[in-house]
């Protein structure tokens, strides 16, 4: 009985094994083929980009990055809104919801889950939902068109995010440190600052590159709030398509441009990801 | 006498927590009036919103009308926005559905892998971190009926012949695979956790019981990781209700109103018909559902032990 339990094993085994790693290829293919193709496409010649047969040889230009950064209406400004709105608003977001994660972590009162629902209920909301009270709070206080607007926009997703994974991370610390400063004589804000920060790094940076990531990516918020002095690289995007017709070369560049700094920081953390992305519900690897 | 100690300093957040403006309320105070600023003001004056006639003239002039219930009526007699919500829930259970099981299943697929699963699962998460606004232009890219790579492939396979995005079905289909593309690896990734935390012990004694793959599989490994797939489930739900960018970008609702889901129409009503008070109405709905969602999120966490 075992031993013919054992030899269909040893049998089947091979088999299953082709079977997993054809389709571990299968979905490998099915994620990377459109990034792929997209950077590809980006470095063809317009002629190249529209051949119906799809090219594989040709010769690479940069011509549609250089497109993209030269004349009048260069990336250059796009990219300069986006790295202001979304890196202040990811500073911001941060530097508040780690100072918040932390009280809440530490917080003892009964109220508090009511409280930490609360904030979690603000991340949740549809952006449609948000945008329209926004749009006109901002056109009451004329910040309709500047990099503040985004800002703040951009805080009504990332603070409440930030909040609750810092929370996740400060209330996983161990107490006892943290009571050690203090009978050494360190007050609770030296506390949080020389220990609980530098405990959690980690948490931290995953937080940042996360809220940078959600801002940086952001499409409607930033076509509704900006206009030509604070448009950001996805409006950029989308632009491209609307007013020139359709010139996929650079569309691809702007595309590539768009995402590869993402992905790459977007790696970098990825052993802190789940628990990131989970709000902190669901401990990573 | 050392318990006793530990228990005074167990209790002193109490004490402190119970002053006005302990440190723990100092720390959270910022935030917490921003948050208050974007969040609570804006929702009272969307429900304000929703009892007005409120339309833009030319992007400045704001001039709300009191027209009391009126966009509520209008609402609930709107097909437009009936179709909308018909749309949406088609979309969601097609979307979170697909994502769920095509996680789950590659999540088992990595878990299985002996090398190379560092590589594969880097690659795996590529899909996130691009901007939807560009999941959505490349895939029109993709599924141009000319040169799009994807179009080639289907007519050369004789799959699919037609223009996909013209097409009502095959368009709502596209913006399906879209989002599928991009989210599937969030679940793959929160399952892939799961699994690890599966306890090596149970399922060894349950291998040498006799017990074959699919037999562990639906004893041992799904009991222990559905709580974490039910969070990666309610995580997915919610931004579901927030999709927006793709299907602007591929589709605009399109082909013949085939993609127009809820978010979609909200935005076309606000912004090109320029209705804000009547498209706030709409939101409100979104609103509440969106924090229905998020008391199902948290009490279940709650009663998984996973938040205090």
């Amino acid at each position: 009985m075992s031993q013919t339990h054992t030899a269909r094993r040893g049998l089947r085994l091979p088999g299953r094994r082709i079977v997993l790693y054809v389709a571990l290829a299968v979905v490998v293919l099915w994620t990377v083929v459109p990034v792929a193709w997209m950077a590809i496409s980006s470095l063809k010649n317009p002629a190249d980009v529209l051949s119906r047969t799809p090219l594989l040889d040709f010769s690479p230009t940069m011509a549609n990055y250089a497109g993209l950064f030269s004349g009048g209406n260069s990336l250059l400004t796009y990219v300069r809104s986006s790295v202001l709105a979304a890196g202040i608003s990811t500073i911001l977001a941060t530097v508040l919801g780690s100072l918040a994660g932390y009280g809440l972590a530490r917080s003892r009162w009964r109220g508090k889950r009511h409280l930490a629902f609360w904030i979690i209920s603000t991340r949740m909301v549809p952006i449609a939902a948000v945008i329209l009270p926004l749009y006109i709070g901002f056109t009451y206080l004329h910040l309709i068109n500047s990099i503040w607007a985004l800002v703040v926009a951009y805080l009504s997703f990332n603070l409440p995010f930030a909040i609750w994974i810092m929370n996740a991370f400060f209330a996983d610390l161990p107490q006892g440190i943290e009571e050690a400063a203090r009978v050494d004589g360190a007050n609770r804000f030296q506390t949080f600052y020389r220990i609980a920060v530098p405990l959690t790094k980690p948490g931290i940076v995953t937080t940042a590159i996360l809220c940078l990531v959600f801002a940086w990516n952001d499409y409607a918020f930033a076509v509704t709030f900006s206009g030509p002095g604070s448009a950001t690289l996805p409006v950029a995007a989308s632009q491209l398509i609307t007013q020139t017709g359709v010139n996929w070369g650079q569309l691809t560049a702007i595309g590539t441009v768009v995402a590869l700094p993402m992905v790459v920081i977007g790696l970098a953390v990825r052993k802190y990801l789940v628990r990131g992305l989970t709000l902190g519900a669901v401990t990573g690897e | 006498m050392a318990s006793r100690a530990l228990e005074a300093a167990r209790l002193r957040p109490i004490r402190q927590g119970k002053r006005r403006f302990s440190f723990e309320v100092k720390m959270m105070l910022p935030a917490l009036l921003i948050l208050a600023a974007i969040s609570i003001v804006p929702f009272f004056y969307l429900i304000y919103m929703t009892l007005n006639k409120i339309s833009l003239v030319g992007g400045v002039g704001i001039a709300p009308k009191w027209i009391g219930f009126h966009n509520w009526a209008q609402m609930f007699t709107d097909s437009n926005v009936g179709a909308g919500w018909i749309t949406m829930v088609i979309f969601f259970v097609a979307t979170v559905g697909l994502e769920m099981l095509l996680g789950l299943g590659i999540a088992l697929l990595v878990y299985e892998m002996v090398w190379g699963k560092n590589i594969v699962l880097s690659i795996l998460l590529i899909p996130m971190f691009v901007a939807p606004v560009i999941v959505g232009l490349l895939g029109r890219f993709l599924v141009n009926p000319t040169y799009g790579v994807y179009a080639w492939v289907l007519r050369e396979t004789h799959i699919f012949t037609g223009n996909i995005l013209g097409g009502q079905v095959s368009a709502f289909i596209a913006v399906v695979l879209m989002d599928v593309w991009e989210w599937t690896p969030l679940i793959v990734l929160i399952t892939l956790a799961g699994l690890v935390s599966v306890p090596g012990q149970v399922l060894e004694a349950a291998k040498v019981d006799g017990a074959g793959y699919w037999q562990r599989l639906r004893h041992v490994v799904v009991p222990s990781i559905s709580g974490i797939v039910l969070v990666a489930l309610l995580i997915r739900s919610m931004d579901a209700l927030r999709y927006f960018d793709v299907i602007w970008q591929s589709t605009a609702g399109g082909p013949a109103n085939a993609t127009k889901i809820i978010p979609l129409r909200l935005y076309e009503v606000a912004f090109q018909f320029l209705n804000l008070g009547y498209a706030a109405t709409i939101g409100i709905v979104m609103l509440a559902l969106s924090i229905a969602i998020a008391m199902l999120f948290t009490g279940i966490l709650r009663r998984r032990g996973l938040i205090g």
